[in-house]
């Protein structure tokens, strides 16, 4: 039965004589520092492609599959929640914790590193992550302070818009409300 | 020659009646430097006229003094001896007590009128179960100020910052069907 919780141990292999680092599913990772990831993030965010982000939000996205016993639709939001904040601070992405606003999921994530000014880089790896996690196409928007509004891929572009028109995450949480069903 | 000159020589004058040898010589020597020290007697006159008591020899044993006091000895405290530890006060320390326990408050009878504190801001007390009556003591000390509002029924009021609490998803596939199906208004 699993009891809800991330188990960290072992979750990196280090082979000294190979000069190699594996996570416990066998994954190849290397050690960035901040700096040198942080001019790749604002190169890509220039370019308007953070494809490579969202691909490593993916992969973090599977570890966390990985440590869950069923599907994480049918678990509770804390047990799939507290496994998404284990995996991204292993990985050395800050601390992140959610929030709920109204029928609005919204993500912070704290300490995380500073890789461009809009936070696209986080908000790009964030949306791959649960994008992964859901096997839906999910978007984490920047609202300032850290923080993100997850939403519906169709619907990022606009609440990017008013974020950049100066509303805050309470406006837009205001402007948003829950689809009908039909 | 002063009292005290006159007091060493009588007492001088009976020790050496009673003891001709070293405390006479002793007692000399101190009358001598007395002397000195006032002025009374050149510098050359210091050196005493007798051996020094090192060098005589004494009947008397090495513990025993061999100073003679300046002054007749007092008379052995005639207090009783000690039979007893001393006791200290067994009365507990006067301790301030806390204002919000100040028993003044409530032996004080009800007054005419208007509550001295806040309103709102004191918690029920379950030690007690009634309420705490205003005090008319004028020296009596205001409440502390507490910082949790109370209502009138007693229960505290408790400020939440969070929105309105909406249901709450009991699955993670809840949870993002809720947030994935918001759009625009």
């Amino acid at each position: 039965m699993h009891d809800g919780r991330f188990d960290p141990g072992g979750f990196y292999e280090f082979n000294l004589s190979g000069g190699t680092i594996r996570t416990r599913t066998r994954e190849r990772v290397i050690v960035l520092s901040e700096a040198v990831l942080s001019s790749l993030v604002a190169a890509a965010a220039r370019d308007g492609d953070l494809t490579p982000l969202r691909r490593l939000g993916e992969l973090l996205g599977n570890h966390v599959l990985s440590g869950l016993d069923r599907p994480a639709s049918v678990l509770s939001p804390d047990a799939v929640l507290g496994h998404v904040s284990a995996v991204t601070a292993l990985f050395g992405w800050g601390r992140l914790t959610f929030e709920r606003w109204g029928a609005a999921l919204v993500i912070a994530l704290r300490d995380k590193p500073e890789l461009d000014e809009d936070d696209l880089g986080a908000a790009a790896l964030l949306g791959g992550m649960f994008s992964e996690i859901s096997q839906r196409q999910v978007s984490c928007v920047p609202t300032g302070d850290s923080k993100f509004v997850m939403v519906d891929f169709e619907v990022a572009e606009t609440v990017w818009g008013w974020f950049k028109d100066g509303a805050d995450l309470p406006a837009i949480v205001g402007m948003l409300q829950p689809k009908r069903a039909s | 020659m002063s009292d005290r000159e006159d007091r060493l020589k009588s007492l001088l004058d009976k020790v050496r009646a009673k003891r001709p040898g070293e405390r006479a010589t002793q007692a000399a020597d101190v009358l001598q430097r007395i002397r000195t020290a006032s002025g009374a007697v050149p510098a050359v006159e210091t050196a005493p006229a007798t051996p020094p008591p090192a060098a005589i020899e004494s009947p008397i044993s090495s513990d025993f003094p061999t100073q003679l006091p300046a002054a007749p000895l007092s008379e052995p405290d005639t207090s009783p001896a000690i039979d007893s530890p001393t006791r200290y006060s067994s009365q507990p320390p006067r301790v301030e007590r806390p204002l919000s326990v100040e028993p003044r408050a409530r032996s004080a009878s009800p007054a005419s009128g208007a509550p001295s504190g806040p309103i709102s801001s004191a918690p029920p007390r379950p030690s007690s179960g009634a309420p705490r009556a205003p005090s008319s003591s004028p020296v009596r000390r205001p409440d502390s100020i507490r910082t949790q509002s109370v209502a009138p029924t007693g229960q505290p009021i408790v400020y939440a910052t969070d929105e309105p609490e909406f249901p709450r998803p009991k699955t993670f596939g809840d949870l993002l069907e809720l947030t994935l199906s918001l759009r625009p208004r």
